[in-house]
């Protein structure tokens, strides 16, 4: 045999005498008899409960568990249909994805959702009330994670053959909570009611190797062998969460790692005698997979991070590697078989994890590995803070991966000397475009690794892209330009249209038919219908119905009491300061002082409402909050004010919150200022449920307007290229705009002079130091004037009922564009080079 | 930990008889490889074929009795089940042990018979 061959001597498989056919019972099919008769069985054989004892959680359980039955039947089928395809495989890498909840997902994926209602009410029940019972799986922070989740659901709707892996974390992203006005963060404990959505697979759990040394040895042939010796070892354990794509003919799966001690773990507890050291090593094993980290806290450095990084690139590469040796024995097939995309430079480690299992353990030349890692991965820029951009210190990375710092440095050393090439004697260069940062402490760039190791690097946005090659990488463009791509985000209609906003989807319906919500470009159709007055009047009936709904939600979770006739204006996004949550509340601020100080009412009554959470150790954005709040009760308790403006901060923003709040919104705030935001897609979410936007030339807002027409949407403010002269030039100076314009004046000086925090002096005195300053990147004041004018517009043409609904109805008519169906098939068709297996 | 030891002609063939060999057994591991070279053997074939799990420790017992054998003698290692071999791909260990299906291989190759080469 060959090098790299060897025969395994494996265990003999114990057959199961018999043959097990697949099992068609009359309890997996799709009427309400046969899902009542299935969660009754559920209610007595898997949770053990007689009808007496049942509550709504054993309903949710069995319902769920129901659910799962039909998912997994069809999962099953969906994976013999591409194996028998030979079809290739998308693996999205991702260490978010932001699901929320997924059973009344799954009832809409899979079209039974009249059906469950009839069978949860056979049993007693009502399904609203039963599906409320489930927790969000928020495994992400915010857009990244949630595109993940979106680009799933289109995966499985278009059939392909795509997969998502991620972690397994026990919490989510923190619970919010509101104590005085002062974020407080509380565990998220999704995972103790999650067994229903899930299937824990340890048969194919894969072992996990960290820390260790290099022992630099000579092999057979007296070639350089660096040895990987006195590794520890954990395990990842796979759940998998199926997920179906619309009409349930395809699902998919997310596939998740638990990290768990190894699997000598008992062995040694009884061996050693020494149950507490041994406990204390399962317990260390198990933080792997324990926390999600929040974004925008400062990660470098954090062992653990790097630590989870890894476990999800090597638990990932070696399902990958085992399902293409299934079927394949040569590995330069690899490309043809398995795309692999980095969302983010969070799993780039997989270019060096790639390049191991290729040149280590399938003993491939450097040349041939290299080839095989390029066409396989490619990798999705989401930001353009230079901060935020991944590096990990060469001295954390070789105590934990030291095997892997080797092929880093291997692939620099190479990398180098063909720009030498390319470029002699231009050093500079050379130093910017290093995979190696120099300086005291050596750092790893992620992002030079997941493009020097990809084939292809995609921006979110068109504009996200234009920076990314001109700006924030502009040497790796020059370098190779075809690399670079664009693939503007998208968000699934099944989501934040059908299950979110179903009385819109049924208004929608009505008006042009079915279809649309797996053809969004359909919705074209109802442009006609803008200039109906009868369709406008149902149009903004359904509008009603959704802030009627929002308003009990923010009286229940905010005690804010709020008008559903009143123009809902909606900031709901994570709290940053590029997003600019501040400078909504100094135009809300202006707005209030102008009614109470000077009697210039508003010409409509509005209620601003806030969502989002701060990263825990973000002090800038935790401030947000609190003025926010502080403000709020200012003017909310104000009886000059309250009847026409209101301020509402909803606490605990989640996917399940986001789909009470933005079909009920009426203006949508994206005003972060210009070149910062990659994308969005709350944008699109919004402008989907028909709410207009109030936004900077910025991220996918630039291609929003050219969608919906300038007439549709509220444009403001410097645009990237001013942004970016202004700070080159360092002529940002934000007291000549606080001399200059009156209504900055009045804001600046009302928040200094305490009047959003009388009984707290000072509280609020880093405002005017921050905004004042020339070192503001985020150039609020800039903007003020311009903004505040755009919003005095917006409030004006309000006003006009049907020239309002107009503008709405063209907003949700013109986001076909948008739905991440689109983007799935551009990535699909120019990246990863992937087919359609529908059913047959 | 049990190990069992039996001589065919000048070949000694042991055989980890554990499940697992891992740091609680390790050190038993090593010490009895080490013992029987010090005690003549020159030719050593490792029988893995009970063994489901190796952890680095036990990697490591492996390249000490390697080293130990330095270049008078020999150690081949037969037997070897999936994950076991997936710990010495990882570690690039199948370049330094020569690796064989079965006993007969690996015994063949250490009397000298030049037809058989390591199966990796």
């Amino acid at each position: 045999m060959g090098k790299g061959g060897w025969t395994v001597a494996k265990k003999t498989a114990k057959k199961t005498p018999g043959r097990i056919d697949t099992p068609e019972p009359a309890f997996l099919e799709n009427t309400p008899e046969a899902l009542a008769a299935s969660m009754r069985g559920h209610l007595r054989y898997t949770l053990g409960k007689s009808p007496d004892q049942v509550v709504t959680r054993d309903l949710y359980m069995a319902l769920a568990f129901s659910v799962r039955d039909r998912l997994l039947d069809r999962q099953l089928e969906t994976m013999e249909r591409y194996r028998k395809a030979g079809a290739k495989r998308l693996y999205y890498l991702s260490m978010e994805f932001l699901m929320g909840r997924l059973l009344g997902n799954n009832l809409h994926g899979l079209r039974i959702w009249d059906q469950a209602r009839e069978a949860v009410e056979s049993l007693g029940g009502g399904l609203e009330e039963t599906l409320e019972y489930e927790r969000d799986a928020g495994l992400g922070n915010g857009g990244l994670g949630r595109l993940a989740a979106c680009f799933l659901d289109s995966m499985a709707a278009l059939d392909l053959p795509g997969f998502g892996y991620g972690i397994h974390y026990d919490y989510g992203l923190f619970k919010q909570e509101i104590n005085n006005g002062f974020q407080r963060e509380k565990p998220d404990t999704w995972v103790e009611e999650a067994a229903p959505l899930q299937m824990e697979r340890m048969d194919l759990a894969h072992i996990v190797p960290l820390y260790g040394r290099i022992e630099h040895a000579q092999d057979f042939w007296g070639q350089y062998n660096p040895m990987w010796m006195d590794w520890q070892v954990v395990i990842g354990v796979p759940y998998d969460i199926p997920v179906p794509g619309y009409g349930g003919n395809t699902v998919n799966y997310l596939r998740l790692y638990k990290a768990r001690p190894s699997q000598d773990f008992d062995i040694r507890i009884f061996n050693q005698g020494d149950y507490f050291a041994a406990v204390e090593g399962k317990i260390e094993s198990e933080k792997i997979s324990k926390i999600l980290y929040p974004s925008d806290t400062f990660q470098s450095g954090r062992e653990l991070r790097l630590i989870q990084e890894y476990f999800l690139v090597s638990c990932a590469l070696k399902d990958i590697i085992r399902q293409f040796s299934a079927a394949h024995e040569n590995f330069t097939l690899l490309p043809d078989k398995a795309a692999i995309q980095l969302n983010d430079t969070h799993p780039s480690l997989s270019v060096a994890e790639l390049m191991r299992i290729l040149v280590d353990e399938q003993w491939l030349t450097w040349e041939t590995a290299w080839d095989i890692t390029t066409r396989t991965i490619a990798y999705t820029n989401h930001t353009l803070l230079p901060e935020a951009l991944e590096k990990w210190s060469v001295s954390l990375l070789e105590k934990v991966l030291p095997r892997h710092l080797q092929i880093i440095h291997e692939i620099n050393q190479r990398f180098l000397n063909h720009l030498g090439e390319l470029w002699p004697g231009d050093e500079d260069r050379a130093r910017r475009m290093s995979l190696i940062e120099e300086g005291e402490d050596k750092k790893v760039r992620m992002a030079h690794l997941a493009m020097v190791g990809s084939h292809s690097v995609n921006g979110v946005s068109a504009l996200h892209t234009e920076l990314v090659k001109h700006t924030l990488v502009p040497d790796f463009y020059e370098l190779s330009p075809g690399k670079f791509n664009n693939k503007t985000n998208g968000i699934t209609p099944r989501r934040w249209l059908l299950a979110a906003n179903p009385d819109l989807n049924d208004l929608l319906e009505e008006a042009i038919g079915p279809g649309f919500i797996t053809d969004l470009n359909l919705l074209r159709k109802i442009e006609p219908l803008a200039d109906d007055p009868a369709f406008c009047e149902k149009f903004l009936a359904v509008k009603k119905k959704n802030k009627e709904g929002l308003a009990r939600v923010l009286f229940d979770s905010a005690l804010v009491r709020v008008d559903p006739d009143s123009l809902f204006d909606i900031q709901a996004k994570r709290i940053h300061e590029y997003k600019r949550q501040l400078l909504n509340v100094l135009a809300i601020v202006d707005e209030y002082l102008a009614l109470v100080d000077e009697g210039m009412e508003p010409p409509v009554s509005k209620t601003y409402v806030f969502a989002g959470k701060a990263a825990p150790g973000y002090r800038t954005a935790k401030n947000i909050i609190k003025l926010i709040h502080c403000v709020a009760d200012v003017v909310n308790r104000d009886r000059k004010a309250r009847d026409l403006i209101r301020v509402c901060f909803a606490p605990d923003y989640r996917v399940t919150l986001a789909e009470a709040m933005i079909p009920a919104a009426d203006l949508s705030e994206q005003i972060s200022t210009a070149g910062f935001e990659a994308s969005g897609t709350g944008n699109m979410k919004f402008a989907l449920n028909g709410a207009v936007t109030i936004g900077t030339l910025d991220g996918a807002n630039i291609e929003i307007k050219d969608e919906v027409g300038e007439e549709n949407i509220y444009i403001f403010g410097l645009l990237e290229k001013d942004i970016a002269r202004i700070t080159a030039e360092g002529t940002y100076r934000p007291f000549e705009i606080y001399r200059g314009h009156a209504g900055v004046r009045r804001v600046l000086n009302a928040i200094r002079d305490n009047r959003f925090c009388p009984d707290d002096p000072g509280l609020f005195a880093w405002v005017d130091r921050y905004l004042l300053s020339p070192q503001d990147r985020y150039m609020h004041l800039a903007d003020f004037p311009d903004y505040t004018e755009t919003r005095a517009r917006a409030g004006q043409d309000y006003e006009n009922r049907t020239g309002w609904a107009k503008k709405a109805i063209l907003n949700t008519a013109r986001m076909g564009y948008f739905s991440s169906d689109r983007t799935v098939r551009e990535y699909s068709e120019e990246i990863w080079g992937l087919k359609p297996v529908p059913k047959p | 930990m049990r190990i069992e030891a039996e001589k065919t002609g000048d070949i000694l063939i042991v055989t980890p008889m554990e499940k697992s060999i891992d740091a609680s057994i390790s050190a038993d591991f090593k010490a009895r490889m080490l013992e029987e070279i010090e005690n003549g053997a020159r030719r050593i074939v490792l029988d893995l074929s009970h063994v489901d799990f190796l952890d680095s420790s036990a990697l490591g017992a492996m390249v000490s009795a390697l080293k130990a054998l330095g270049g008078v003698g020999s150690l081949a290692i037969c037997g070897i089940r999936e994950p076991v071999v997936n710990v010495f791909k990882l570690t690039r260990l199948d370049r330094v042990f020569r690796l064989y299906e079965g006993r007969s291989s690996a015994c063949s190759v250490l009397s000298g018979n030049p037809g058989e080469e390591p199966e990796y």
